[in-house]
């Protein structure tokens, strides 16, 4: 599915936490969005899921204006998310999390691909468990597999490896790589080894405007880009 | 546990000493009745309702207005009129409440519920004001008054009725059990847990939040209903926050997220109501105390003391 977010302006108060940012992206695309603590990629992301209503700007889904859907609408549209802090169902058992996520809000059916979902996910052994007991890697695993059970054609990524160990980076990363070209990906992270590891392009924020977009080997070598963010340590 | 306590339900005509236990029983079904109804909302949607009583009332009223016509129509029809004019009140009220949360969510029910309980009270051309309603029939079908004398001759009175106010809860339990297991059961806890998930999964969940609301209120008409023709009338004081209060006591303190639960909290407090009430005048502070305590010590309420297994769900 492709993506156009057309001159997107967020205030929060007087903070301009995205000023007129724009993001095309198109069907199958692996895209990063990267940029320093507080850039405005989380923002970016709530405005495209529907979560943000955006001061000015549009969203576009495969042409198709969706500025003013709600966010269940969009997802009933194939609009995937992560989120950067696990939003798993605590007290629900894991297996019951993926229940929730393979019906996509509707109510009847698809509970069979439930026990799949545990599989790929590395998650058979917890499926009883509440969600809320799993340890780090296992809740980042659930967060990322309820979006990917939703089967969306554009999935959003919000530091998927956050806090991750190194083996665990390893798998996650060879979850998303092995995601088939039907899927578009936009992959919000930090770990840059990661980024240019998946994304065919790479569009930086800093301070709520983008300051570059481009092919990786672009983006490294963008003066503005190495000041702002790989710079730094 | 629910086989045990259906058990221990049925044969209660039989080895109870006295009919004054078949009407604290009979109380005790009507209110487990509304407490499974705010269970679904506050335990299951996550949603404190400080004003369930608005439907409770309006079912209670239902009877009291419409005896007349419905005398013949028979006990069916009081309580389908019940179960409906919860859910005609629960739509505009809902529509506005369910889109606040937490502490607002129940103010906004208290507030509405205390409008309603200010328009019984004050339009007494349409509702009989402080009086209410009165002489609304107990509506028992014929069949059962004479088999249930003939089954429990020692219980003339008390005795029909209690089979309809076993039915409705036996019935209120199975259907609320089927809803809370069915898919919606299982959104509506997924919206309690993560709201903005829910939404990101597809899920509208205002209209899931909403329909929850009516089906709550629903439940809580049947209760109303139940209870007015039971005491034959209808008053403010059905509507009034304090039995909100007290229907909220009862889930919390037998145990939010389970029926069950519910249940055994609505006869707690029953029994303290009408019991240690004749007792001693501090029957409300011996609630209070118990509520506290539970609150702290207990959350899970005291259906949570059944941990050991056989008890649970
Ligand atoms: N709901 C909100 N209210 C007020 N300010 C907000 C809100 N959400 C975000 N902000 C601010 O907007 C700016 C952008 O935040 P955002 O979360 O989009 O950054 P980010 O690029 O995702 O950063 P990080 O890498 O730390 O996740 C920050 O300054 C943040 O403090
Ligand atoms: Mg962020």
């Amino acid at each position: 599915m492709r993506l156009e977010a057309q001159e997107i302006s967020v205030r929060f108060g007087a903070l301009a936490a995205l000023a007129s940012v724009s993001l095309d992206v198109q069907s199958g695309e692996r895209r990063a969005l990267i940029g320093p603590n507080g850039a405005g990629k989380t923002t970016l992301f709530n405005v495209i899921a529907g979560e943000l209503r955006p001061a000015a700007g549009s969203v576009l889904l495969d042409g198709r204006d969706v500025t003013s859907l709600p966010t269940w609408r969009r997802a009933r549209l194939s609009l995937g998310r992560t989120f950067q802090r696990s939003a798993l169902f605590p007290r629900l058992s894991v297996g019951e999390n993926l229940e929730l996520a393979v019906r996509r809000g509707a109510l009847v059916g698809r509970r069979r691909a439930v026990p799949e979902r545990l599989e790929a996910a590395g998650l058979s052994a917890v499926a009883e468990r509440p969600a809320s007991s799993l340890g780090h890697g296992e809740q980042r695993a659930l967060e990322i597999e309820l979006a990917l059970a939703c089967e969306p054609r554009l999935l959003l990524l919000d530091e998927p490896m956050a806090g991750l160990s190194g083996a665990e980076r390893q798998a996650a990363l060879e979850r998303l790589r092995n995601l088939p070209r039907s899927v578009t990906l936009v992959i919000v992270e930090h770990d840059i080894d990661a980024v240019f590891a998946i994304a065919e392009r790479i569009t930086v924020l800093d301070h709520g405007v983008k300051i570059a977009d481009g092919t990786p080997a672009e983006v490294r070598a963008d003066p503005r880009v190495q000041e702002v963010y790989l710079g730094r340590p | 546990m629910p086989a045990v306590l259906l058990a221990v339900l049925i044969s209660l005509p039989f080895w109870t000493p006295s009919r004054y236990w078949v009407s604290v029983a009979i109380q005790a079904l009507i209110l487990a009745v509304f407490a499974m109804s705010l269970d679904l909302l506050l335990g299951f949607g996550g949603m404190p309702s400080f004003g369930h009583a608005a439907f409770y009332g309006m079912g209670a009223y239902a009877c009291g207005k419409l005896f007349p016509q419905l005398t013949g129509a028979g006990l069916l029809a009081f309580l389908v009129a019940g179960m409906a004019a919860g859910v005609i009140a629960a739509l505009p009220i809902g529509a506005l409440a369910v889109r606040a949360r937490g502490i607002y969510f129940l103010m906004l029910t208290l507030a509405f519920a205390q409008m309603v309980w200010g328009l019984a009270f004050q339009w007494t051309s349409f509702t009989g004001g402080t009086e209410g309603m009165s002489g609304i029939p107990q509506a028992v079908p014929d069949w059962l008054q004479e088999q249930g004398q003939n089954l429990w001759p020692a219980l003339r009175t008390a005795g029909p009725f209690y089979v309809v106010a076993l039915t409705v809860a036996v019935l209120a339990f199975a259907g609320l059990t089927a809803i809370t297991r069915s898919p919606f059961g299982r959104a509506l806890e997924g919206i309690r847990e993560n709201e903005g998930r829910m939404r990101a999964l597809g899920y509208p969940t205002y209209r899931y939040r909403l329909a929850a609301f009516v089906i709550a209120a629903a439940f809580a008409g049947l209760a109303g209903a139940t209870t007015a023709l039971y005491n034959g009338y209808a008053n403010p004081s059905q509507l009034y926050w304090h039995t909100s209060g007290l229907v909220l006591i009862a889930v919390i303190v037998g145990g939010t997220r389970s029926l069950l639960g519910a249940v055994l909290g609505a006869f707690f407090v029953t029994i303290v109501q009408l019991v240690i009430s004749s007792y001693t005048e501090h029957w409300q502070l011996l609630l209070g105390a118990v509520f506290i305590a539970v609150v702290l010590f207990l959350p899970g309420g005291f259906i949570s003391l059944g941990r050991l297994g056989w008890l649970k769900r």
